[in-house]
């Protein structure tokens, strides 16, 4: 009997968490469909949300995943070493995806030199505008700065819309935002246990809700998949625990996640990257001034690598795998990352000093390298599977 | 081959004596190489891996039941490994899959029990991995990127050119007294770098321009290799295996490249991989028999089962 109640509230739980994936398919053909409001793409995690809503503007980030088709339109306009998701995103403008080919407008807050330039390329299908991010995240002036310039987008978001985006409502979306970012926050925590009920691969479609769903219908849907997921018995056993840290796994890059998870049966249970958990470690304010309190929210985020000092963004990997209890570390950087093919030194020796494996992958779009990535996985799951003195079940067939 | 397991060992006590006969598979990119274990009975085979690898699998393993003289009703376990590990099948013996970077691990600890540093180049990979000199698994490992550039693809790439045998490649390279520069990173353009310095030589000493370029070739693969290693740490013993194993050329640039010896074996180090699967399977085959009997160990298979349950959709 318990097994069989448990087995309800499992397959509610993975039932909602399909509807929540469904909702944000929806919403991206909604985009593309919607007359008569602006829509607005954005392509980095500094890019306040909140004034976005508060504009009333239908807005998504630029986080797809290219195909190799894709990434060659891309490369069009780029050298071969600009990494597959700078491509993408050009690709997609040049091959008049009808989602990207929607927006009126693009931010870009200055992120990586290679986004500013692919910014840059996009202009000539689409109007961008580029503003600065500061990369001393503890300065005072640096803050002040980022203020100035969050009032500069706002101030454009009034412009593109015909109407002033009003103080009022930015706090009221503060609010909204930082209990989306605390829910995601606390679903995730949901993994600390041995036993994680829901999967890498899961959280980041709810991830992908943060990217793509206004607000509100944002809070609404997760609040009712944390509802079913909080209901969830956690079963006993404790699966292979793994932490992915780098660069960014955008929506659709899901190979990785593939192999470990379904073929391997480890589960990524946090993931330290820019399309991960991120931006949900930090609270903007709900007093005062919002465009400071905007200012230093964002900045106070875990950081990108290319903020200073590294260390921050160091620390705050580091002490995510002792707080999930990982049994390994994936450091995945896309290939010709800048920011992340560089500092992956920095952020290996943290995990090294933890006594953690670590598995090196420098990643790409392409789909010709499944063997050879596979074979790597599975090794290194093999390696800690062998550390763990016991050799899964799993991987035994006709046994 | 038939092999006595004490004269493939370097020294030390054979650790591997099985009660029944197992067999390791390696599938590579290039080249088949299966190993039967029976008792210290050590059997060998070798093919080129077909198109389908299922049937090149089947020809190994009916080699091995002929030259050991046993039924396929025998093999108490199979293990694969390498490139095709995963599209074999088997129905009525246990199989199980292992990779090839913990295959040769095994493979090589086996033969040369001192083992702490493994260079392996296969037909389309490379890899360097640490090993554990108390038990034969691997500690750190690192593995060429998807490119052919310092892998047995290259050579082979190269020896066409020239038009020189692959397997004389390497001494033909032993030849030369000025190795031609291939800076290249990339096989593609290393291919047009040969090219264009093969024409540039002429025609009455083309036998010395193809040794100088056999040279150059060998020493550019070295330095990808000693990059791979760079990474794992070199430690004493360091093992040479896989196919360019066999590449004297190689054998003896990788050494100056990496300034220190390898430790030569008794047995023919294209069979590390099998040789490491054939292990597995036979520890493989140890432990299931150990599921059956301790309760421990069936209590920890339950947990595990019933840790799969709610996600079986």
């Amino acid at each position: 009997m318990a097994n069989e109640a448990r087995d309800t509230t499992w397959q509610a739980a993975k039932l909602n968490l399909r509807e929540f994936a469904k909702l944000v398919d929806d919403e991206q053909q909604s985009l593309i469909d919607a007359k008569g409001t602006k829509k607005v793409g954005y392509i980095c995690n500094y890019t306040p949300v909140e004034l976005l809503n508060a504009a009333g503007v239908r807005h998504s980030r630029l986080v797809k995943t290219g195909s190799p088709k894709t990434v060659s339109a891309g490369e069009l306009y780029t050298q071969s070493v600009f990494c597959d998701f700078t491509k993408s995103c050009i690709g997609f403008f040049q091959e008049d995806d009808p989602f990207y080919k929607s927006f009126d407008k693009v931010y870009n807050f200055h992120s990586c030199s290679t986004m500013k330039r692919a910014s840059e390329v996009i202009e000539q299908f689409v109007p961008v505008k580029l503003l600065n991010l500061p990369k001393l995240r503890s300065s005072q002036d640096a803050r002040n700065f980022f203020r100035e310039e969050i009032i500069n987008f706002k101030d454009d978001l009034g412009e593109l819309t015909g109407t002033r985006v009003q103080d009022e409502e930015v706090r009221r979306q503060i609010t909204i935002y930082n209990r989306a970012r605390a829910l995601l926050k606390q679903i995730s925590e949901l993994r600390k246990g041995p036993y994680p009920v829901i999967s890498g691969a899961e959280f980041l479609d709810l991830v992908r809700g943060y990217y793509y769903l206004p607000g509100e219908k944002l809070v609404q849907a997760l609040e009712q998949v944390q509802r079913h997921l909080e209901g969830i018995p956690v079963p006993p056993g404790r699966p292979l625990r793994l932490m992915i840290s780098g660069s960014i796994m955008a929506d659709g890059d899901r190979r990785l996640l593939n192999i470990l998870e379904n073929e391997l049966g480890a589960r990524v249970v946090i993931e330290d990257h820019c399309a991960g958990v991120r931006p949900f470690y930090h609270r903007v304010a709900e007093a005062g001034d919002p465009y400071r309190a905007l200012a230093n929210g964002y900045l106070d985020q875990a950081p990108c690598a290319r903020m200073k000092p590294l260390e921050d963004g160091v620390t705050f990997s580091g002490k995510l795998a002792r707080e999930y209890s990982v049994d390994g570390v994936v450091y995945v950087y896309l290939k010709f990352c800048a920011c992340y093919g560089v500092s992956k030194k920095e952020f290996i020796s943290e995990f090294q000093k933890q006594d953690l494996p670590i598995l090196e992958i420098s990643s790409d779009y392409s789909e010709s390298d499944y063997g050879q990535l596979k074979t790597r996985i599975e090794a290194f799951v093999e390696v800690l599977n062998e550390r763990g003195g016991t050799i899964s079940h799993e991987q035994y067939v006709n046994a | 081959m038939k092999h006595q397991a004490k004269d493939i060992i370097n020294e030390g006590a054979w650790k591997f004596t099985t009660t029944v006969p197992v067999v390791g598979l390696d599938i590579g990119s290039r080249g088949s190489k299966a190993i039967l274990l029976h008792g210290d009975d050590v059997f060998t085979v070798l093919l080129p891996t077909g198109l389908y690898m299922q049937e090149t699998a089947d020809e190994l393993l009916n080699k091995l039941l002929q030259t050991s003289g046993l039924e396929r009703s025998d093999i108490a376990a199979v293990v694969g490994t390498g490139y095709g590990r995963i599209s074999l099948k088997y129905d009525d013996i246990p199989y199980r899959v292992v990779t090839e970077i913990s295959c040769h691990a095994m493979g090589a600890h086996a033969v040369i029990p001192k083992t702490r540093t493994i260079i392996d180049i296969g037909g389309q990979d490379s890899k360097a991995i640490k090993v554990d000199r108390a038990t034969g698994k691997v500690v750190e490992f690192v593995m060429n990127d998807k490119c052919a550039a310092g892998t047995g693809r290259f050579l082979e790439k190269a020896a066409a050119i020239l038009g020189i045998d692959l397997r004389d490649l390497g001494e033909i390279a032993l030849k030369s007294e000025k190795p031609a520069q291939v800076s290249s990173q990339c096989a593609v353009f290393a291919e047009s770098e040969v090219i264009s310095l093969r024409a540039r030589g002429a025609r009455e000493n083309l036998q010395e321009i193809s040794a100088d370029i056999a040279a150059g070739v060998h020493t550019s693969t070295a330095r990808r290799v000693h990059n791979l290693l760079g990474r794992v740490g070199i430690e004493p013993d360091i093992v040479f295996t896989g196919g360019v194993s066999n590449n004297v050329g190689m054998w003896k640039v990788l050494e100056e490249e990496i300034g220190a010896k390898f430790t030569p074996a008794k047995l023919d180090l294209i069979f590390a991989g099998a040789l490491g699967a054939a292990i597995h399977a036979w520890k493989f085959f140890a432990s299931t028999h150990e599921v059956k009997r301790t309760k421990k160990h069936v209590a920890k298979h339950e947990t595990r089962e019933e840790a799969r349950l709610p996600n079986g959709e």
